[in-house]
């Protein structure tokens, strides 16, 4: 009795010691990067370090948004993202719905499934020079549709891949009874699939959105100017030859860690439920 | 309301054929039951009549209309599925009005219609829950109310009942059968459970490996069956099917079992048939017997008693009364009345007459 009490008391301070560590690891470099963009340039560097702002200022938050255009740039970086987005989770929910319940002859369900993921093998800094032409031929290089197309491109594999085990795990009789019910096939998905797969569906967004958020190496190549740049870009821009704004990189970066913890966090009700759904019937 | 007819009707899987030239006619208003074991291609026949499986071969009418090509939507019929297939995001008053949703008809004429629905299968107190918050009992009720909330041309039920407990199985028997005399809706059901059938249907079609082994009223196929798998199919407790011989008209069976009687039939290779009720036990009249034996066990159902003895490695049961007071080992007497017997063929598994 009393050391079974023992080890559940040790087994419980086991586990509040390693999730201390993991936060530890996980959040100090948000604070830090957070603290850093309140500080002047020479506390940034003072050792012993200043763990905390000891004369805050906006200075490198005036200097990033309002001398520079970082505003633009969270604002391309927002439209691109969302427009990734979108367009991959339309797309992708049909393909997926589409391979996760349609009728192939012989091995086509699987052959397609891994066409379509197999275009994700390639390291993307192979396409980017035939993108780069691409979109220089179409006169669109500068232009955040030639972003969002390429992160489409990227992200639609996944949401496809995605969608489809969130659709193979429902109930294929809850669609056949919409349609014996009356319904047509598009009905049934719109009606019934789609508003279970809700969870899949928010898991499949934050997971396109994080990685059109954060995408750096297409940005560079397929952007010029602040008409199309965005954050990583923008932020990237401010090591130059001479100096390192580390002041202005931790204010913009901090910015830019903000929509997305909201997007998370109005989420995570689903995306929990969305990553656990296949392991946990019901 | 409408008849449903198959004419040749083949479905494959594969190289693999769950419904092999299937010819049956379902007439108007009739209770129909698919009933078979597992595997035997009843939820196939009545899937093609859906709309959910296509027709490899032959066609399939409800009505004058051949439905081979046509989408379940334009089909007319309901169907209730074996896990009720209730959709869980929606309350129950959505799930029963989904079909008048689908069909369009206006808010309040869909709220009356499924209260009245609902008033029908007791569920009027339940009408704002989810799916996951009711019973298995009321879950069940609510796919029936999904399915009469409009008149189909053809009810189909896929093992409804399956998911009951027993209390409520039986209950909800009774239920469905009254309700398919008042609404007089032609209807398909299938089933393994051979009580279901037997109590439900006005005819059932007993398959097997995709066809149908024999078609008829539930009578003629407990007093009548053609072939060894309708006989040992029907029936609780089972059939005793005894293999043997017979020679001129009489059976020799293991353990020195002989019953003469059985016209002048000879069959090499035979297999014998008794319902446990057709089947005496005899304790002090030995001349009588056709065979004796120790009691293997003696189970009291209530309404009689189970008696079961072994013949070589056949173990034969008889239904003797409830007051039958035998023990383990006791010598009895098994009577075999060869008028009440069925006699079968163990190469072709049909019936011979005798």
């Amino acid at each position: 009795m009393t050391r079974s009490r023992a080890s559940l008391i040790s087994q419980r301070i086991a586990a509040a010691v390693a999730i201390a560590v993991a936060l530890i690891l996980t959040l100090f470099p948000v604070y830090w990067i957070a603290g850093n963009s309140f500080k002047f340039d020479i506390d940034i560097f003072s050792v012993p370090p200043q763990w905390f702002p000891a004369n805050p200022t906006l200075k490198h938050y005036n200097a990033a948004f309002i001398e520079r255009p970082f505003l633009q740039y969270g604002l391309n970086s927002l439209i691109i993202a969302m427009a990734t987005t979108i367009v991959s989770l339309v797309l992708g929910t049909m393909a997926g719905y589409a391979l996760a319940r349609f009728k192939y002859p012989g091995q086509w369900r699987y052959q397609i499934s891994f066409w379509i993921l197999s275009t994700r093998m390639m390291p993307p800094i192979v396409t980017i020079i035939p993108l780069y032409l691409a979109f220089n031929y179409l006169d669109m290089l500068n232009t955040k549709w030639a972003v969002v197309i390429a992160y489409t491109a990227f992200n639609l594999p996944f949401a496809t891949w995605m969608m489809k085990s969130y659709f193979q795990d429902l109930p294929v009789e809850l669609e056949e009874a919409a349609m014996v019910d009356g319904d047509t096939r598009w009905g049934a998905f719109l009606r019934v699939a789609l508003p279970l797969a809700r969870p899949g569906l928010a898991a499949t967004a934050i997971f396109c959105l994080i990685i059109s958020w954060n995408e750096f190496l297409l940005a560079l190549i397929l952007t010029l100017t602040e008409r199309s740049q965005t954050l990583p870009i923008g932020i990237a821009g401010r090591v130059t030859q001479y100096n390192t704004y580390w002041g202005e990189i931790s204010a913009a970066g901090f910015t830019a860690c903000i929509p997305i913890m909201i997007f998370a966090f109005v989420v995570q009700k689903h995306l929990v439920r969305g990553l656990s759904f296949g392991a946990v019937k019901g | 309301m409408a008849s449903v007819r198959f004419n040749d009707v083949s479905k494959k899987f594969g190289n693999f054929a769950a419904v092999a030239n299937l010819t049956l006619e379902i007439m108007d208003k009739e209770f129909l039951v698919l009933l078979g074991p597992s595997g035997c291609g009843k939820t196939t026949t009545m899937r093609m009549v859906a709309g959910l499986e296509e027709v490899t071969a032959g066609d399939l009418y409800i009505g004058n209309d051949r439905i081979n090509d046509t989408l379940p939507k334009y089909r007319d019929v309901a169907m209730v599925f074996q896990s009720y297939a209730l959709y869980p995001h929606l309350t129950v008053e959505e799930n029963i009005g989904y079909p008048l949703r689908v069909r369009k008809v206006p808010l309040t004429e869909r709220k009356r219609q499924v209260l009245d629905v609902a008033l029908r299968v007791e569920l009027d107190g339940l009408l704002g829950r989810r799916p996951k918050e009711l019973s298995g009992g009321q879950r069940q009720r609510v796919a029936l109310a999904r399915a009469i909330i409009r008149t189909p041309r053809v009810f189909l039920m896929d093992e409804p009942l399956s998911n009951l407990d027993a209390k409520l199985r039986v209950q909800m028997r009774a239920e469905l059968k009254h309700l398919q005399h008042e609404l007089q809706v032609t209807t398909i059901y299938v089933t393994h459970d051979q009580i279901e059938a037997m109590t439900l249907a006005h005819r059932v079609a007993v398959m097997n490996k995709g066809i149908i082994e024999q078609l008829g009223k539930p009578k003629d196929i407990y007093n009548n069956p053609r072939t060894l798998f309708v006989a040992g199919f029907i029936g609780s407790p089972p059939m005793n099917l005894i293999d043997g011989e017979v020679q001129d008209g009489v059976f020799a069976g293991p353990g020195g079992l002989r019953v003469p009687g059985l016209g002048r039939a000879t069959v090499p290779r035979a297999v014998l048939g008794v319902r446990p009720e057709d089947a005496q036990v005899v304790i002090n009249s030995a001349e009588e017997a056709n065979f004796s034996a120790p009691i293997y066990s003696a189970e009291l159902t209530g309404e009689s008693t189970l008696v079961s003895v072994r013949a070589g490695d056949t173990l034969l049961t008889m239904r003797a009364d409830k007051n039958f007071a035998g023990d383990f080992d006791q010598i009895v007497g098994v009577r075999i009345r060869p008028e009440r017997a069925f006699l079968f063929d163990r190469e072709s598994r049909n019936r011979v007459d005798f």
